[in-house]
């Protein structure tokens, strides 16, 4: 027990360790694009910056965290040791230099591709080769989600496997699908440019590999937060889940919906015609669903903890709720910020609304809401739920935690709603520098420095987070810590139906729809355009 | 339907769900492939045939029309694919050595000119070097003396003197490094620099370094560091009135077009002072 916690705070600790500094260049980042001064004021150390905080943000702090996050649950939903800890540590060891060696060479300025590559820009090898080996150290946690959990139904036949470990099992097995498609460009298509092997790359045939792993990434990242609304926030605030059943669906339609749809990241792309297009945003209403089954079912269960409280009427249930708790309060910001987060996706999915936002700051605005607003908040909640059952020293404040989770929750709202209008004026995207004596840009000049305030609250958020973490790990080792504790649903299933206890039959699904959605649109770079484009890289020394 | 009793329900439920999930994608299909595109488009409604093609992404419009069009005015015959890559570079240096013989008189001992108007060509990229010789063979870039002797060579001979000028010591090479340069925003006050490292989008004048380097590299973009200025000054001028048009693309002729006479000048001098690590 005591070995298998040390493993997940080891990860949670690196996870967050890579978060500081990424929030600190996205900060700079804001101030380089404002009228305000900034320190370096240099468009090459601006991209580097870029590169380093889209790479951290998107694939290591995540990644990470989803590690340790899952082993911590496989141990306390389980109730078994870990089984396979020392391959747990090997995964970590290959995640952990993938990520030195990813950021050495931007820090270098040899790598300034921004984290979704954006072939046929072209950056050193070693900085393709470091993500590739973050991703392979997460596929050793991958096997190690599926041995618990098959171990665990082995042990215990015929009953339903608990509802966190089925979502983190979900997730491993989404991310072990969909990283696929970013592994497969950057080994088919860039690997061998960088080697010196080919001079050229298919774009189209990258981008559109890349778009397999660019949507459900992103689910990824969110359904530890998930986990967190469905098994610890009705545990925190005193109430029950409204539904098992519900989280089970809802794990299930986001693994088998979000793979097949990342052509809408395309829409605007010349090398697909608009039949897969239409088809993939058809299928990427699909995973509205799981998010608005979602919506209901926590509301349910918040009213649930409320009444049970005490709470009377229409909304006098809201007020009974522990706000106090960092886990409720943090999952009901998460929440709010969902709303408008999931209504931009919406616009964005949407093939023909697509145009007006596309390539503007509206989609970094949005993600950075999505991401920032509704998934990292629930990390935050997650680490003040895990930290003391994962050191045995209690929290130094909650109402410290309150404030953070408060400050990070304006911070994100100040930062993102003003970069969304600037975006929806048209401002562009993957700028440096903006020359604001241009009266058309001047325009965006209020907004964009609403935008640094707003940064500037998530950095003293960020801080403050930083603060209760190391505080509480210094604070004395209390006498009993309850271990964590899963919430229960309102009528707790003696047993599920098998198809909602296992993932065989939805593995089969998600592969048929991939197929389907997929198929031609990568298939016909084989045989029809040949869209080769010469390799630019960022070095000369690359493809000299 | 009770959930409870597990493994008698998995058949139906399996069957329904699949079922639900092809239905699903059947309608999109329909949507996608036949009913959408067959009304979307001006000439609509399309056949069954033409409204699937047309989804996949084929071009069917104007297909009818077999109207002559005039041969495309092309700026240049090279094209950066995997085959004219592989040709510019798989030169001999030994046997370029003894081409450029032939280029001493004009280019300079060594491939650094002392001639004003006469770029030097030691250390200038493989790449640019081919191309810039098969345009004078093809007369996509007009000059007397380089037309005549670069129809005198074959295109393995462009691959080898390249390599040979490619290999000496003189223009700097841009390594491309992005490392921080403070100070090469908008907010530089010397315009220079700052079209240089910024450029101005106002005028739709890309930052010159974003090709050129220092920092950027972009593939066929010739080093343009310590070359001879008159030279520089000209090809902005010959770029500006289109008598120099074999940039792929057209960026040279876009920018040097916007530029001020005042501008050229200045751009030209600040590169031709300077080093390697940019004006
Ligand atoms: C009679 C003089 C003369 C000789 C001999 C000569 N060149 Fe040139 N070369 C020029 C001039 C003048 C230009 C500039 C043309 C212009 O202004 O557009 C030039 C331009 C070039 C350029 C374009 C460089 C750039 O930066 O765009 C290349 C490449 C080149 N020469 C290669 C050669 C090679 C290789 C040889 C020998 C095989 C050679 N030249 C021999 C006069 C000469
Ligand atoms: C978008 C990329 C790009 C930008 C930006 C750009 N250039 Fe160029 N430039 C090129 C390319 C490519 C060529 C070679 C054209 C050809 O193939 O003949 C070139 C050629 C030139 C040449 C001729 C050099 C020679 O040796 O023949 C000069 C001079 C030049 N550029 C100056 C500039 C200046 C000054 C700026 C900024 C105001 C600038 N360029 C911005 C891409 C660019
Ligand atoms: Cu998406």
């Amino acid at each position: 027990m005591e070995r298998s916690r040390i493993l997940s705070l080891a990860h949670l600790w690196t996870a967050f360790l890579c978060f500081l500094p990424a929030v600190g260049l996205g900060f700079w980042q804001m101030l380089m694009r404002s009228p305000l001064p900034a320190p370096v004021d240099d468009p090459n150390t601006y991209y580097a910056s870029v590169t380093a905080h889209g790479s951290i943000m998107a694939y290591v702090f995540p990644t990470f965290f989803a590690m340790g996050f899952g082993y911590a649950i496989a141990v306390s939903a389980l109730g078994r040791p870990l089984q396979g800890e020392k391959w747990a540590w090997v995964g970590y060891a290959l995640s952990l230099i993938g990520t030195v060696m990813a950021l050495v060479p931007v820090a270098a300025g040899r790598a300034s591709v921004l984290y979704t590559f954006y072939p046929p820009l072209l950056g050193s090898s070693w900085y393709y080769l470091g993500l590739a080996l973050v991703i392979i150290g997460s596929y050793f946690w991958i096997a190690l989600m599926l041995v618990n959990f098959r171990a665990w139904k082995r042990e215990n036949p015929g009953k339903p496997v608990p509802l966190a470990m089925f979502a983190i099992t979900a997730c491993a097995l989404l991310w072990g699908w969909t990283a696929l498609g970013a592994v497969s460009e950057v080994l088919f298509q860039i690997l061998p440019v960088t080697f010196g092997w080919r001079h050229t790359i298919d774009a189209g045939l990258a981008r559109t590999l890349f778009s397999v792993t660019l949507h459900a990434i992103v689910y990824f990242w969110l359904i530890p937060a998930y986990i967190a609304y469905y098994t610890l926030m009705p545990q925190a605030a005193g109430g029950r889940l409204y539904s098992d059943t519900m989280g089970r669906i809802t794990f299930i339609l986001f693994l088998v919906f979000s793979i097949p749809v990342g052509l809408h990241h395309l829409f605007m792309d010349p090398e697909h015609g608009a039949g897969f297009k239409f088809v993939q945003s058809v299928l990427t209403f699909m995973v509205a669903l799981p998010t608005l089954l979602t919506v209901f079912t926590i509301t349910a269960s918040l009213e649930i903890a409320g009444r049970v409280r005490g709470g009377k009427g229409l909304f006098g249930w809201i007020r009974a709720l522990p706000w106090h708790e960092p886990m409720v309060l943090g999952v009901g910001l998460s929440l709010l910020l969902l709303g408008p987060g999931g209504f931009g996706g919406l616009i964005n999915m949407s093939y023909a609304m697509n145009a007006m936002i596309h390539n503007t700051s509206w989609v970094t605005a949005h993600f950075h809401l999505i991401f920032g607003g509704a998934v990292v908040i629930v990390y935050f909640a997650i680490a003040y739920e895990l930290w003391p059952r994962l050191t045995g020293r209690p929290l130094v404040s909650k109402r410290l935690a309150d404030i953070q989770l408060w400050l990070w929750f304006w911070g994100i709202l100040i930062t993102t709603v003003p970069w969304h209008i600037a975006g929806l004026m048209g401002q562009p995207r993957r700028y440096a520098i903006f020359d604001y004596s241009d009266p058309v840009v001047a325009k965006t000049a209020f907004l964009v420095i609403l935008s640094v305030i707003g940064g500037c609250i998530v950095v003293i958020s960020v801080l403050l987070f930083f603060y209760v973490l190391v505080r509480s790990s210094f604070a004395p080792v209390a006498e009993s810590m309850p271990p964590i504790r899963y919430a229960l649903s309102v009528n707790p299933p003696a047993t599920v139906p098998a198809l909602l206890n296992g993932f065989g039959l939805w593995n089969v699904i998600l592969l048929a729809l991939v197929l389907i959605a997929y198929g031609y649109p990568i298939g016909q770079f084989f045989f029809l355009h040949n869209q080769d484009a010469p390799a630019y890289s960022l070095t000369r020394g690359i493809t000299k | 339907m009770k959930l409870e009793n597990g493994p008698r329900l998995h058949n139906p439920w399996g069957f329904i769900v699949v079922a639900v999930v092809s239905a699903t994608v059947v309608i999109a299909f329909g949507l996608g492939f036949l009913l959408l595109p067959r009304y979307q488009e001006p000439r609509a409604p399309f056949s069954t045939k033409d409204a699937v093609y047309h989804a996949l992404g084929f071009h069917i419009h104007g297909k009818a029309f077999n109207t002559m069009q005039p041969p495309p005015k092309v700026p240049t015959y090279i094209a950066w694919t995997e085959s004219t890559i592989r040709q510019a570079t798989i030169g001999d240096r030994k046997s370029g050595e003894f081409i450029a013989t032939n280029c001493t008189a004009c280019h300079g001992e060594k491939g650094l000119s002392t001639q004003p108007w006469i770029p030097s060509l030691a250390g200038l990229d493989r790449l640019v070097l081919y191309k810039q010789l098969d345009d004078f063979r093809s007369g996509t870039r007009l000059s007397g003396p380089m037309s005549a002797i670069a129809q005198s060579l074959t295109s393995q001979q462009y691959a080898d003197v390249s390599a040979y000028f490619a290999s000496l010591p003189g223009l700097p090479e841009n390594r491309g490094e992005r490392t921080p340069r403070p100070h090469s925003s908008y907010r530089n006050r010397d315009p220079v620099q700052r079209l240089i490292y910024a450029g101005d989008p106002k005028r739709g004048i890309a930052a010159c370094a974003s090709c050129h380097g220092p920092g950027g590299y972009r593939i066929g973009a010739p080093a343009l560091a310590k070359q001879n200025e008159l030279y520089l000054e000209q090809q902005l001028q010959a770029f500006a009135l289109g008598t120099r048009a074999n940039d792929m693309d057209m960026p040279m002729r876009t920018i040097a077009s916007a530029l001020t006479e005042s501008e050229i000048r200045a751009l030209a001098r600040a590169y031709a002072n300077e080093n390697a690590n940019g004006p």
